[in-house]
């Protein structure tokens, strides 16, 4: 399989559709491909074996993604947003690559690598060099998307997905033109991001328009959700929480058409979680689970999960509001404690997961996948009786404290409660009477205060006292990674040093 | 019986499923039986 067929697919079906940008003047499915196969030309002509982009999400993304497919080449997008230094670094841990860069990058990494292409110079000079007749190869070398770890780990790891991953988690995830014409996907996370690469292929492959979000903000969001008549939207926890909090302060700023709003990325809080179903009360909500090495969403709370739970009587199924939802197509979850029996909600296990469009491969790295097709997450959570996978966190983020294992999630949920906290992060810090005592940093709302005490008893009220936080430090923000993903490893580092 | 692009067929007999990536006129058989359409699932869009 070549990632290739999904842009045929469309094109061949949907031709004259807008695949990208504004209603009126963006690109089609049909023109998207003759835009692409000349890029895979140029590649085949360079003897490229890696497409790095460094550039927000612009047309250069889907023209890059299905332009190195054909080619044979691995399509890597960058993050543009690191020092020069760093991001030069990575770009040479690749394989024979063609570099793109935006205005601003391009400038900041003159120094550090030798070739380097505009990217609007390399889209404006595509004009038609391939033909849609290319062919391309069936079954590709190369693996199809190389994506760098987001860095909460001090090397990124560099993540392969292979075309057939890919096209698995499309075809199993996706009807095929199911979109109305009326439809557009708002892309806000990055192309870097697994869900970027994710949303591109999905909405070519069901004929949802894709309109760019190329920089964050609430404002800008709410602003071209509006204008661009946006019918379907994927953001991150802390992406959802502005939002909100914008489209709940200025009634103007809501979206009318918004049918379908994706979050994931990271663990959504439940307060964030109940405000936005307030806040957007059309819309549909979807909970999706994934990580970058299952070519993104394993399970899917969908927005029938969501009303239900949200209306039901029944504890267990209230419940299910802070689960993930049920695997997709062609995905087996196996959650087992270290002495092998099923995990519950008293006692959590490692989620481990299998299907064809689980990679678990990185470059000079052994994969993370074992004999029998499963890949170890380092995530713990357990499966409810009706099928439902919850996710804890993350193995290394348990709190031990005297001999109890603590969930900083449920901390954090607790914390948001409280009326002057906005955003936070708990931590495990060394105690050599407890083991580990509880640290949290706290981003207060504008205009309110509170102290350490007080957080401390209001955990305690609701939680006891083994867990709540003795250590409450408070900042303008928490270190987090561009897709908003809270360096937990840095709270503790900073929180340590008092 | 022609074949619709992008739409899934199967075989009552063995189960197979096969995925239309290019429409054509032919038919599909399988286990010497026409194959069946499938009828889409509703799936909630999720990125």
């Amino acid at each position: 399989m070549n990632l290739a067929l999904l842009l045929d697919m469309a094109a061949d079906g949907l031709g004259d559709r807008v695949a990208f940008g504004a209603r009126d003047s963006g690109l089609t499915y049909e023109r998207l491909r003759s835009l692409s196969a000349s890029a895979a030309a140029v590649l085949g002509r360079a003897g490229s074996a890696t497409l790095a982009l460094a550039d927000a999400t612009g047309p250069a993304v889907p023209v890059g993604l299905f332009g190195a497919a054909p080619a044979g080449c691995t399509y890597a997008p960058l993050n543009y947003r690191l020092p020069p230094e760093r991001l030069a670094a990575l770009a040479a841990r690749l394989d024979h690559p063609f570099v793109l860069a935006g205005r601003d990058t391009l400038a900041a990494l003159r120094g550090s690598l030798a070739e380097l292409t505009a990217t609007d110079a390399w889209l404006g000079e595509l004009g038609d060099q391939g033909t849609a007749e290319d062919t391309y190869p069936e079954d590709p070398t190369r693996p199809a998307v190389l994506l760098f770890t987001s860095g909460s780990t001090a090397e990124p790891k560099a993540a392969l997905l292979d075309h057939d991953n890919l096209c698995s988690y499309v075809f199993n995830t996706n009807e095929f033109g199911s979109a109305g014409e009326d439809e557009a996907v708002l892309v806000a996370v990055p192309p870097f991001h697994v869900a970027g690469v994710a949303a591109i292929l999905s909405a070519c492959y069901v004929g949802r328009r894709i309109v760019p979000l190329p920089s964050f903000s609430p404002e800008d969001w709410l602003d071209t959700a509006r204008r661009e008549a946006v019918t379907h939207a994927f953001v991150v926890p802390t992406m959802l929480a502005r939002i909100a909090a914008a489209a709940e302060a200025d009634p103007d700023l809501r979206v009318p058409h918004l049918r379908s709003l994706a979050y994931g990325g990271a663990r959504m809080p439940a307060p964030v979680l109940e405000r936005a179903l307030r806040v957007f009360p059309e819309a549909g909500f979807v909970n999706a689970y994934g990580l970058t090495e299952t070519s993104s969403t394993v399970a899917v709370l969908g927005p029938d999960d969501h009303r239900q739970a949200a209306t039901s009587e029944d504890p267990a199924v209230r419940r299910r509001l802070s689960s993930v939802g049920r695997p997709v197509g062609g995905i087996e979850v196996e959650v087992v404690t270290e002495d092998g029996s099923p995990a519950t909600a008293d006692r959590h296990g490692e989620i481990r997961l299998r299907g064809p469009q689980v990679s678990g491969a990185y470059v000079d790295q052994p994969s993370q996948v074992d004999g029998g097709g499963w890949l170890r997450t380092g995530d713990l959570g357990w499966v409810d009786e009706g099928g439902y996978l919850y996710v804890a966190g993350r193995a290394d983020d348990v709190i031990i404290r005297g001999g109890e294992n603590i969930s900083p999630s449920e901390i954090e949920d607790a914390l948001l409660r409280h009326p002057a906290v906005a955003q936070t992060a708990v931590v495990g810090l060394p105690d050599e009477e407890w083991g580990e005592r509880i640290g949290a940093m706290v981003v207060l709302r504008p205009g309110v205060s509170t102290n350490g005490e007080e957080l401390f008893r209001w955990a305690k009220e609701r939680l006891g006292s083994l867990k709540a936080p003795e250590v409450v430090v408070l900042r303008s923000e928490l270190p987090t990674t561009p897709t908003g993903k809270v360096l937990r490893r840095q709270v503790r580092t900073e929180l340590n040093a008092g | 019986m022609a074949n619709t692009l992008g739409k899934r067929y199967h075989c009552a007999t063995c189960d197979a499923q096969v995925l239309v990536t290019k429409a054509g006129d032919g038919g599909l058989e399988c286990d010497g039986q026409p194959m069946e359409l499938m009828q889409p699932k509703p799936l909630p869009s999720s990125d």
